[in-house]
C-alpha cells in the first residue's frame, strides 16, 4: 500500500515474546503459541473477544505439518474468528505485520493479531529450503539457507583482513545485545579481543562463512496486535504507529548469487529503501531513524545491508560497524536485541524485528532499550532468495 | 474440448521429498499419549468453565482460552460411535486395508469425539450410536495406534446377583446373538460337558503308573477319554521325567499331539502349571499355545500335601493368585481368545471374580470349576455346593471337580443340578469301588454312567463349545 493512500491509521497496541530457545519439547506448537498470544494480549490490557481477525504466519515445511493454522486455534484463539494464513519464507512474520496493517486500514476489522511461530528443532530447515529451488537446475545443487558469496564479495572489495573484521565486529557487537535480551536465544558473552581467534579458528560453513557468523536455529512465537487510530482512541490507547511498509521481491537465484558488474541489479533491499524514503520524504535515513531492527540472518550479509538500506556508498557502512556506531548507545543502534543471529525462530523472526522495534519507540524494552529518545523506527524482513519487506514506525501521529 | 498438447522433447522429472522431523508433543500430550502406552488409559482434560471434556487433551480450552493443563480427567474405554466413514481404496498411508472403517468415537466421560479405527464389524453393519470400546495394541509403537482399534462392545451383563424380576433375567443386557445362542443352550440342557483332567501336575506313575507324561501319552489318553464321552481334556504338560513344565515347546508340543491325534477335542491348559512357577511362567504359555479354553484360579489359598487322619504337613505350599493376577490372566485369556474355565476352591474365590468381573473384560457366558478336596480350600458339602451355584453370575455354567473321595460325589450333585463334570487322575486316581484306574478315560465311563441315571447325555465337543461359548481351533 503506498504511502497516503492508508484509508485509516494504525498502531501497534500489544507484543508478546516467548523465550527463545533451542528445544521446547515442554510444549507443542499451539501450547507454545498460546504463551506468546497471552502475553500480547495482556500487554495490550485487551481481551481475546475484542480480537477481530487473526493473521498467522509460519513456514509449514519446516515442521511437516500441513495447514498448521487449523489445529493451532486452541493456542491462537482462532476459534470463530477470521484467519488468515500466510507464508512468505523467512520474511513471513513481515509480510504477516502488513497484512494486520492492511486488513486494520482497509476498515475491515479493528483489532488484528498477527502471529508468527517456529519450531525449528521439529523440522529440518535447510532440507525445506532446498525444496524452493528449481528441481531442474539448482536443487541439486544447493546449500540451503547456507551461502557464501558475501562474504566473497566483501573481501574482494575490501580486502581480507577489513572484510573479516567488519564482519566478525558486527557479530560480537550482536552477541552484546543478545546478552541484554531475556527472550534471546543465544549469547556468548563474546569480547572484542576475541576477534582475531574467532576469524581463525570458528568452522567454516561455505566459502568463508562461519558457523559463528551465522544465525541460530529457534524454537519460539511472536504476537503483535494492530488496532486502528478511532479503536486506539476509543480505547485510550496509544499505538505505536505505522507510517508505512513496503515489500519488494524478485525472480530468484540470479539477484542473489549471480549478479556481477557485467549485469547490474538493484537489489530487492536497496530498491525497497529507495521506494519507502522517497515516498516518505527521508533524504537521510541514516540520520531520520533511531533504531534499525534488521533482519540479519548472517553477519556477512548484515554489514553489507546496512550499505543497502541506508543508501550508503563506498565503505560508509564498514565505518558504521568499524565504530562501533551501531551498538545500542551509538549513533544509528542496529538490533538492540541481539537480532536474528541471536534468535531465529523463522515465522516469528520478521515480526519480532516490527516487535522490537515497537518496543524501542514505547521505551519499554527493559535492559535493552536504547538509552536516548526513539521517535523513528525501521524494521526488515528477508525471506526467500531476494525478498525484502520494511517497515517504519513512529511515535507521533505527526508526518 | 481437446485437450492434445504436443508433448514431443519435453522433459520430465521424478523426484521425491523425504524431510525428517521430530515432534515435540508438549507435557500435555506427553501425558496422553504415554498413560494409553503404560497403562491402556485414556485420559482427557476438562474445562470447568465451560463444563467440557476435551479429547485429545490439550493445554487450553479452545472457547475460553482458560489454561486447563492440570484438570486431567480419566475417561472409559468404551465409548459410542457419533459419526463415520468406510475407507474403500488402499493407500500407503493409511493405517489398513481396505474397506475399512473410520469412526468418530465419542468416550464415555468424553464431550469431544475421537477418530479411529472402527473393526470387528462389517462396514455394512455400522451405525451412529453403536457402543464400542478401545482393543490395545500388544505390541506399542509409541503412537496413537498403540489403541489398535475399536471393536463393538461384547454386552455384559451388569448386575452380579441373580435376577429378582421373573420377566426379565438379565435379558436386557444380552445381544440378539446371544439371545439365539442362550435359546440353542436351553434346548441343550440335557447335555453334560465331561471334561478328563489327564494329569495335573502332581499325580505321578508311582501313584498311578497310567498317568501320561509324554506328549505321545497323553494323545493316547485323551482319545481313550474321548471315545469315553469326554469332550474336553485338562492338561498340565509333563517333561519325560514327570515333573510338570512351563516350557512352552513342550507345552504346545502336548498340546498339539492331542489335538493331531483328537482334532474334535477341546484343550484346556493349566494356567496354574505346576508349584513354584511365576506369574510370567503360568500365563505366557497359554498366550503362546492359545489353547481354546484354560483354566483361571481366583484366590491366593494354601495347596498344600497333608494327612487328612492325622493332620500331619509333609508339603507346605502357598498358591498364589492374586487380584492382580486374576485381572491380569483373565485379561490375556480374553485378548487371545482363550476362555477361562474359572476355578474357584471355595465361596471367597467366586467372590473375587463376580469383583473383578465388573471391570468388563469377560465374555458371557462364564464357565466356573468348582474345586473339592485341596488342603487349602473347602472339602466337598452339598449346601456349599449350592449355595456357589445360587452366587453365580447370570447365563454363567458350572463344572466341578474333587480331590480323591470328593471326585463322585460333588459330579453327581452337579449332574443333578445341571451343571457338568470333570474327572481324571489329576483329581482322583482310584474308580468308585476303590481300584486304581486304568486311565482317566475309566473315570470318564463312570461318569458317563452317572450321566445316565439322571437322563442326561454326554455333549460332544461342538455341544460343549456352544454351551460354554468357545470359538473352535
Amino acid at each position: 500500500m503506498a504511502h497516503r493512500k492508508k484509508n485509516r491509521n494504525v498502531g501497534i497496541v500489544g507484543v508478546g515474546q516467548t523465550k527463545y530457545s533451542s528445544h521446547r519439547e515442554d510444549v507443542n506448537q499451539p501450547e507454545m503459541i498460546h504463551e506468546a498470544v497471552s502475553l500480547a494480549l495482556e500487554n495490550a490490557g485487551i481481551g481475546l473477544n475484542d480480537i477481530d481477525c487473526i493473521v498467522h504466519g509460519n513456514m509449514e515445511l519446516f515442521e511437516m505439518v500441513f495447514q498448521p493454522d487449523l489445529w493451532h486455534v486452541i493456542g491462537t484463539g482462532a476459534y470463530g474468528k477470521s484467519q488468515y494464513r500466510i507464508t512468505t519464507g523467512g520474511t513471513v512474520g513481515a509480510t504477516i505485520a502488513c497484512a494486520a496493517d492492511n486488513l486494520v486500514a482497509s476498515g475491515m476489522y479493528d483489532i488484528v493479531m498477527a502471529i508468527g511461530f517456529e519450531k525449528l528443532q521439529e523440522g529440518h530447515t535447510t532440507g525445506g529450503i532446498t525444496n524452493m529451488a528449481d528441481p531442474l537446475w539448482f536443487r541439486h545443487l544447493q546449500t540451503g539457507a547456507l551461502t557464501g558469496t558475501k562474504a566473497y564479495d566483501m573481501i574482494r572489495e575490501f580486502g581480507e583482513e577489513r572484510a573479516n573484521r567488519a564482519a566478525m565486529m558486527y557479530r560480537i557487537i550482536m552477541d552484546k545485545h543478545a546478552g541484554l535480551n531475556p527472550n534471546a536465544h543465544r549469547s556468548f558473552g563474546l569480547e572484542f579481543d576475541q576477534m582475531g581467534d574467532l576469524i581463525k579458528n570458528s568452522p567454516k560453513l561455505v566459502g568463508d562463512l562461519k558457523l559463528i557468523d551465522m544465525c541460530s536455529q529457534s524454537d519460539g512465537a511472536c504476537a503483535v496486535i494492530f488496532m486502528s487510530e478511532e479503536k486506539a482512541k476509543q480505547l485510550s490507547m496509544k499505538p505505536v504507529w505505522i507510517r508505512d511498509h513496503v515489500t519488494v521481491h524478485r525472480e530468484e537465484i540470479f539477484h542473489l548469487f549471480g549478479y556481477d558488474e557485467k549485469y547490474p541489479i538493484t537489489m530487492t533491499h536497496t530498491l525497497a529503501a529507495e521506494r519507502l524514503f522517497k515516498r516518505n520524504g527521508i533524504a537521510k535515513p541514516l540520520e531520520y531513524f533511531d533504531v534499525f531492527e534488521m533482519y540479519d540472518p548472517a553477519s556477512w550479509w548484515a554489514v553489507d545491508w546496512i550499505r543497502d538500506f541506508f543508501l550508503l556508498k563506498g565503505d560508509e557502512h564498514l565505518r558504521l560497524v568499524e565504530n562501533k556506531d551501531i551498538m545500542i548507545d551509538g549513533k544509528m543502534p542496529i538490533n538492540p536485541s541481539g537480532g536474528v543471529i541471536g534468535s531465529n525462530p523463522i515465522g516469528a523472526t520478521a515480526l519480532v524485528r516490527v516487535a522490537e522495534a515497537a518496543m524501542q519507540i514505547r521505551g519499554d524494552a527493559g535492559k535493552h532499550q536504547i538509552p536516548r529518545p526513539v521517535n523513528h523506527a525501521l524494521a526488515s524482513g528477508f525471506g526467500g532468495t531476494m525478498w525484502t519487506v520494511l517497515m517504519m514506525l513512529e511515535k507521533e501521529l505527526n508526518w | 474440448m481437446k485437450q492434445e498438447f504436443d508433448k514431443t522433447d519435453c522433459f520430465t522429472m521424478n523426484g521425491k521429498l523425504a524431510l525428517p522431523y521430530t515432534y515435540f508433543a508438549g507435557r500435555v500430550g506427553s501425558t496422553f499419549i504415554t498413560t494409553i502406552r503404560d497403562q491402556k488409559k485414556i485420559m482427557g482434560v476438562r474445562c470447568d468453565k465451560c463444563s467440557k471434556v476435551f479429547i485429545p487433551p490439550r493445554q487450553t480450552c479452545e472457547k475460553c482460552f482458560s489454561d486447563i493443563r492440570e484438570n486431567w480427567v480419566d475417561l472409559q474405554n468404551t465409548g459410542v460411535v457419533t459419526n463415520f466413514t468406510v475407507v474403500r481404496y488402499d493407500g500407503k498411508h493409511l493405517p489398513r486395508k481396505a474397506p475399512f472403517v473410520l469412526a468418530l468415537v465419542k468416550l464415555d466421560g468424553a464431550d469431544t469425539p475421537f477418530v479411529h479405527i472402527l473393526e470387528g464389524i462389517e462396514p455394512e453393519k455400522v451405525e451412529v450410536g453403536m457402543r464400542v470400546e478401545a482393543v490395545f495394541a500388544k505390541e506399542t509403537t509409541n503412537t496413537i495406534l498403540d489403541i489398535d482399534h475399536f471393536a463393538p462392545v461384547k454386552e455384559r451383563v451388569q448386575v452380579i446377583e441373580r435376577p429378582t424380576s421373573p420377566e426379565k433375567p438379565g435379558k436386557a443386557a444380552l445381544s440378539k446373538d446371544e439371545m439365539e445362542r442362550l435359546e440353542r443352550r436351553k434346548a441343550m440342557s440335557n447335555k453334560v460337558i465331561i471334561t478328563a483332567a489327564l494329569s495335573g501336575a502332581a499325580t505321578m506313575k508311582n501313584q498311578n503308573p497310567n498317568v501320561p507324561y509324554t506328549p505321545q501319552d497323553f494323545a493316547e489318553e485323551a482319545a481313550k477319554c474321548f471315545k469315553a464321552g469326554a469332550a474336553m481334556v485338562h492338561v498340565h504338560a509333563r517333561e519325560d521325567g514327570g515333573m510338570a513344565t512351563h516350557e512352552h515347546a513342550r507345552i504346545k508340543t502336548t498340546h498339539d499331539a492331542i489335538k493331531d491325534k483328537t482334532p474334535e477335542l477341546i484343550v484346556n491348559l493349566s494356567s496354574a502349571v505346576g508349584m513354584g512357577k511365576t506369574a510370567e511362567q503360568r500365563i505366557s504359555q497359554i498366550v503362546h499355545v492359545k489353547p481354546e479354553m484354560a483354566s483361571l484360579n481366583t484366590n491366593t489359598m494354601n495347596f498344600s500335601i497333608v494327612e487328612r487322619k492325622s493332620g500331619k504337613i509333609f508339603l507346605d505350599y502357598v498358591f498364589e493368585n492374586t487380584f492382580t493376577m486374576l485381572q491380569d490372566f483373565g485379561k490375556a485369556m480374553e485378548e487371545n481368545g482363550v476362555k477361562p474355565e474359572i476355578e474357584c476352591y471355595d465361596m471367597g474365590g467366586l467372590d473375587n471374580t463376580l469383583i473383578i468381573m465388573n471391570q468388563g473384560f469377560f465374555t458371557t457366558p462364564m464357565n466356573f470349576n468348582f474345586v473339592w478336596g485341596v488342603a487349602g480350600g473347602q472339602a466337598f458339602r452339598p449346601d456349599a455346593f449350592i449355595a456357589m451355584k445360587n452366587a453365580l453370575p447370570p447365563h454363567a455354567n458350572f463344572t466341578t471337580c474333587g480331590v480323591g473321595t470328593d471326585e463322585f460325589p460333588c459330579i453327581t450333585l452337579s449332574c443333578m443340578l445341571g451343571g457338568h463334570m470333570r474327572v481324571g487322575l489329576e483329581d482322583n486316581i482310584r474308580t468308585p469301588k476303590g481300584d486304581l484306574a486304568k486311565g482317566s478315560f475309566e473315570l470318564v465311563e463312570w461318569a458317563v454312567r452317572i450321566a445316565e441315571i439322571f437322563g442326561r447325555v454326554p455333549a460332544t465337543p461342538d455341544e460343549a463349545r456352544e454351551i460354554m461359548g468357545l470359538r473352535k481351533r
